[in-house]
């Protein structure tokens, strides 16, 4: 076990620095910078030139980069290039809905892909198997951005139930502004979960040491929870470290579809912009997230089924 | 197990918005525009005015076409790498090429799909080949995962034993036995990457605001869903019918390679 973690870890080290290294170089070829992105209409080149310098953009790669990754090791992200603000600000003014987002569709979307799973693996084949299959198949096919503009125009525009977009105030004092975007972004996620719990759960049922079980009268609650569902959780654990991937692009487009001012939000502005140091920050920091959720999923998988192997 | 819905109803799902986009451009419907979100004509004007239902002929190619390309590049490159890991006798080539991806997996792919589509003045064929780029670790992963699995087999021992070719050997027996997993696998990758060709361009970060693009018509005429929904909703069902089509598919696909393993055992 420690040994597998030790090694896991080492990776999870190298891929941090190969990553970094990736999103500096993806966001450093972007054509254009925010001196051109600014003043295009009311300076002449020169004065471009100028701020150009004055902003640090004139110089080589190869020194921005050093410079860029050794501010970051000691926790300065840098200067945004259009506010003038550190980007650390940036980044904490708008992880806060994000987070709160996030988790909040996690925390229904796991135990209910579990329970969903579970219920069609031990049913293998049934009619609400087959019922439960077809439906996650055909919500899986939708798009979350159209779910979304559906589910505006019937809630909040035609019955007035529900606000469209966010109206100021902070998510976790106003919860009503959460049911439809964690609504948009359940969809996916609970499909694409509970089918890797069915397929799990189904796999470890068809186990030798579970049909031996069973013969030896091991008491079907007990069968479940302590030989199947370790097992069954394993393609889920993983599968729930892709879905984050899914999640992240979920967030993404229903942050701008409610106008909430989070994490994807403050992307998108950077984007635009060119405002290369926010967009880098930000990047940088949703890519250390989903390499330690990786991390963490593999590490979990580890300790239900200590047989896994880095290197296959 | 039978079959819950018949095969035909799932490729015609995926047949109907594949023709609309590949044959849609030739057909030109000479409309004049008229006033935003009016109901006349076959499915009724956009929050521009112009006549939806050409828009919807125009608008295929992109929506479809990118997410094809991207799947197309994405298996050429990955099965390729894939292939190559699997079939070496040297561990350290396998390593070589599958560890660099390892290191790519966990990038948010839309984040990076975004800011290239930004970076390049959203060039369809940049955001197409940094969808690509996004799907190539897993399936290289899928691929050399299957090889694997057919290169360890008897027959290859025995093929081996008769000198045949490595050529012959490793795009002959072991490329084939390698298609059942791939073409489950295009299914939902196919969904997978329309739909994040589809977001970049809803979140206006790829094509103009103003292109005929499914993906982007729905997100310009949304606030119009209430007045005249056929704007939001013809190009919606389109991209959905594509995607439950292929999803479908893909299930069938799975379970028959799953019944082929059971078979075999």
């Amino acid at each position: 076990m420690r040994s597998y973690a030790g090694q896991r870890a080492a990776l999870a080290v190298v891929q941090l620095a190969v990553l970094s290294i990736l999103v500096f170089v993806l966001t450093a070829l972007l054509p254009g910078d925010a001196a051109d992105m600014r003043f295009t209409e009311t300076l002449t080149p020169e004065q471009i030139a100028q701020l150009r310098a004055q902003l640090g953009l004139d110089r080589p790669a190869l020194e921005r980069f050093t410079h860029w990754f050794g501010n970051v090791l000691t926790g300065d992200l840098g200067t945004s290039l259009i506010s003038g603000g550190p980007v650390l600000d940036i980044v904490k003014a708008s992880v806060g809905a994000t987070l709160v987002l996030t988790l909040a569709t996690l925390a229904i979307v796991v135990p209910l892909a579990v329970a969903l799973g579970i219920l069609m693996g031990t049913r293998e084949n049934g009619r609400l198997d087959r019922t439960i299959t077809s439906i996650t198949l055909a919500l899986s096919a939708i798009p979350d951005f159209v779910i979304a503009v559906v589910l505006v125009a019937l809630f909040s525009l035609k019955l007035g139930w529900l606000p469209a977009t966010w109206v100021g105030g902070s998510l976790l004092t106003n919860p009503v502004l959460l049911v439809l975007p964690v609504a948009v972004l359940l969809g996916r996620t609970v499909c694409l979960l509970s089918r890797q719990v069915r397929a799990g759960t189904i796999n470890a049922l068809h186990a030798d040491y579970v049909v031996q079980a069973r013969r030896l009268g091991v008491p079907r609650r007990r069968l479940l929870l302590r030989h199947v569902l370790p097992n069954a959780a394993v393609p889920g654990v993983q599968e729930l470290a892709r879905t984050g991937d899914t999640l992240l692009g979920g967030v993404l487009v229903v942050e701008a579809i409610f106008a909430i001012p989070g994490f994807a939000t403050a992307l998108v502005d950077g984007v635009e912009t060119r405002d290369v140091p926010v967009v880098q920050g930000l990047t940088l920091v949703l890519a250390v997230a989903a390499l330690l959720i990786n991390l963490g999923a593999d590490l979990v998988c580890n300790r239900l089924v200590p047989r896994t192997e880095l290197l296959r | 197990m039978r079959a819950r819905i018949p095969l035909a109803l799932s490729a015609l799902l995926v047949l109907i918005p594949l023709l609309v986009a590949i044959l849609g451009p030739l057909i030109t419907i000479d409309v004049k525009p008229g006033l935003p979100y009016e109901k006349g004509g076959l499915l009724g004007t956009d929050g521009l005015g112009r006549d939806v239902f050409s828009l919807l002929l125009a608008g295929g190619r992109t929506a479809l076409g990118m997410a094809l390309g991207a799947v197309v590049i994405a298996y050429l490159i990955g099965g390729l790498i894939g292939l190559l890991a699997a079939s070496t006798r040297h561990r350290w080539v396998d390593e070589a090429l599958i560890r660099p991806l390892d290191v790519l997996l966990p990038l948010p792919s839309l984040l990076v799909i975004s800011v290239v589509a930004v970076g390049w003045r959203a060039s369809p064929l940049a955001i197409t080949l940094a969808v690509a780029m996004v799907n190539v670790p897993t399936v290289a992963r899928l691929v050399r995962a299957a090889a694997l699995d057919a290169a360890s087999g008897p027959v290859v021992e025995a093929l081996r034993m008769q000198r045949e070719s490595w050529i012959g050997i490793h795009l002959g027996y072991v490329g084939r036995a390698v298609l059942g997993p791939v073409a489950a696998d295009i299914g939902t990758r196919i969904t997978l990457a329309v739909f994040l060709v589809a977001s970049v361009n809803f979140l206006g970060l790829g094509l103009s605001p103003t292109a005929p693009d499914w993906a982007v018509s729905v997100s310009r005429n949304r606030e119009g869903l209430l007045l005249q929904p056929w704007a939001v909703l013809a190009p919606a069902l389109l991209l959905v019918s594509f995607t439950l089509g292929f999803n479908l598919l893909a299930d069938r696909l799975v379970h028959r390679t799953r019944r082929l393993v059971e078979a075999k055992r």
